[in-house]
């Protein structure tokens, strides 16, 4: 007996749907395993307990499906698109056509007009015969050279007009200046010789009153600048003279220094001396 | 009664699918008001939500007559009409993990639980107590489901409240018919376990099993 059913056999036979001689085999199991049973029966527990929840009351809404129709072929969406794009072209096409557009492209030029275009006017070009081949090279200096030369007389003659215009303009503008030159510098020297003389005196006396203005305005400033210059010269003379003194002082000091210096040091080499003198006997008379 | 009048319905549901598949709005409509109330306690068991119960059973719907021409074999209506709304749960169930947001009257909710919902109670005739009991094991038995993985939770609705053989569930899930019955034995061992971590066990439910 080693058959054991496995989970898909045992919930088969729980919810009644294992037939004939599998349900057989899985029963005489279960009496047989009584630990697999009460284990079943907890399942069937289970279930049993699942049933106690209720369904919920709903209300279906109503449900509206729109496009349940038939679809013909003028509804495909392909067919939708070619079409409209076909309308749009015949569109364009008929307003161009009303418009009278023209689209042209020749060569490198791309022509967008409306309208009836101008009828384009030929333009004629006149035929220039050729005529040089029945001339010689001899023929052709000659011509060049007598154009030259007349053209040389030509420039010559209306040089020399216009020289001598310019001469005659020149001289007739002379003439006229210099008389008016002349006029005018005897205006002015008739008649300026009382107002030079006023004029001369105004300023003279301007000139005195400026000299005048200046030579005060400048002893005063003078005066000035020497008194305080003075009192400056005396001040530094007071000062110079105080350090002066504070250096003679500071020097005298030293010098009283030095010496007490030097007589203390004339004491101790006395004294050292002394000692020095003193020692050797007094040594001497240790020895002895 | 009503029971047995559904049946009656069911029995032509052949024939209202054959019609409704030609295009008759009519026997479309009939259809739906048929089924609406399985594919909405399917959705609703799924998710433990009205809304989203509500939204997978009417786009199950606009789907089953938008796409009813193309069901080839008549008697597997039911199925198909299973795999349109486990397709849409398992759509919304994607949508929900998506954005983790989750309401913070389903997260605590003291009010709710000092007013149980026997306060507003419907049927006087019945004894309060049991009714009292009846709802909340009910609660408590839904939530339970909803603990299950979503393959094992799919299987068990299917199996035991609506109604569905085994081999339809597995035409309905694509899957084979061994493995629907394996889910269906792992599903109700974890509803055990998960019952009895509840204490919802032989003895505190005394003589009601």
């Amino acid at each position: 007996m080693n058959y054991k059913p496995n989970e898909s056999e045992l919930m088969a036979y729980l919810y009644g749907e294992l037939e004939g001689e599998a349900r057989k085999k899985v029963e005489l199991y279960l009496m047989q395993h009584d630990e697999e049973r009460r284990a079943l029966e907890n399942l069937q527990r289970v279930s049993n307990l699942l049933g106690r929840v209720k369904d919920k009351e709903v209300i279906a809404p109503p449900i509206f499906i729109g496009d349940a129709k038939q679809r013909y072929f003028w509804d495909v969406p392909y067919f939708k698109t070619i079409m409209s794009i076909a309308a749009s072209l015949l569109l364009v096409m008929m307003v161009a056509y009303f418009t009278g557009a023209q689209i042209k492209m020749s060569g490198n030029e791309f022509k967008i007009s409306f309208g009836k275009q101008p009828e384009a006017v030929p333009v004629v070009v006149p035929e220039v015969k050729p005529t040089v081949a029945s001339l010689t090279a001899d023929q052709v200096q000659e011509m060049i050279n007598s154009s030259l030369v007349t053209n040389n007389e030509s420039l010559q003659t209306s040089f020399e007009a216009s020289q001598q215009k310019l001469d005659a303009s020149i001289r007739k503008s002379l003439a006229s200046n210099s008389g008016n030159m002349d006029q005018l510098i005897r205006e002015a020297s008739t008649a300026s010789q009382t107002q030079i003389r006023e004029y001369v005196a105004g300023i003279q006396t301007e000139n005195m009153k400026m000299v005048k203005d200046y030579f005060q305005l400048t002893a005063t400033d003078q005066k000035k600048y020497v008194e305080a210059l003075l009192v400056d010269f005396a001040k530094y003379l007071d000062q110079q003279r105080s350090n002066d003194l504070q250096l003679v002082q500071t020097r005298l000091n030293s010098m009283e220094k030095n010496t007490s210096v030097f007589k203390q040091e004339t004491e101790q080499i006395l004294s050292s001396i002394i000692t020095s003198v003193g020692s050797p006997s007094t040594t001497k008379g240790i020895k002895n | 009664m009503v029971d047995t009048l559904l049946d009656i319905a069911m029995m032509h549901a052949d024939t209202l699918v054959i019609r409704a598949k030609q295009g008759d709005q009519p026997a479309q409509g009939k259809l739906v008001q048929l089924w609406y109330k399985r594919i909405y306690n399917y959705a609703y068991k799924f998710f433990l939500d009205h809304d989203l119960a509500m939204e997978v059973s009417q786009k199950t719907f606009i789907s089953m007559c938008r796409n009813l021409p193309s069901l080839q074999d008549n008697g597997r209506f039911k199925s198909w009409l299973y795999t349109i709304a486990v397709n849409y749960c398992r759509e919304e169930a994607r949508k929900a993990k998506g954005n983790r947001t989750i309401s913070f009257d389903k997260v605590w909710n003291p009010e709710a639980e000092e007013s149980p919902q026997w306060e507003s109670s419907r049927q006087r005739n019945e004894n309060p107590e049991r009714q009292l009991q009846q709802l909340e094991l009910a609660d408590i038995l839904q939530e339970a489901l909803l603990e299950l993985s979503d393959e094992q939770r799919e299987v068990v609705i299917m199996k035991e409240y609506e109604g569905l053989k085994f081999r339809e569930i597995a035409e309905a899930l694509n899957i084979s018919e061994n493995t629907v019955k394996s889910r269906m034995y792992y599903g109700l061992d974890g509803l055990k376990k998960i019952l009895d971590r509840k204490n919802i066990t032989k003895d505190t439910l005394g003589y009601e099993l």
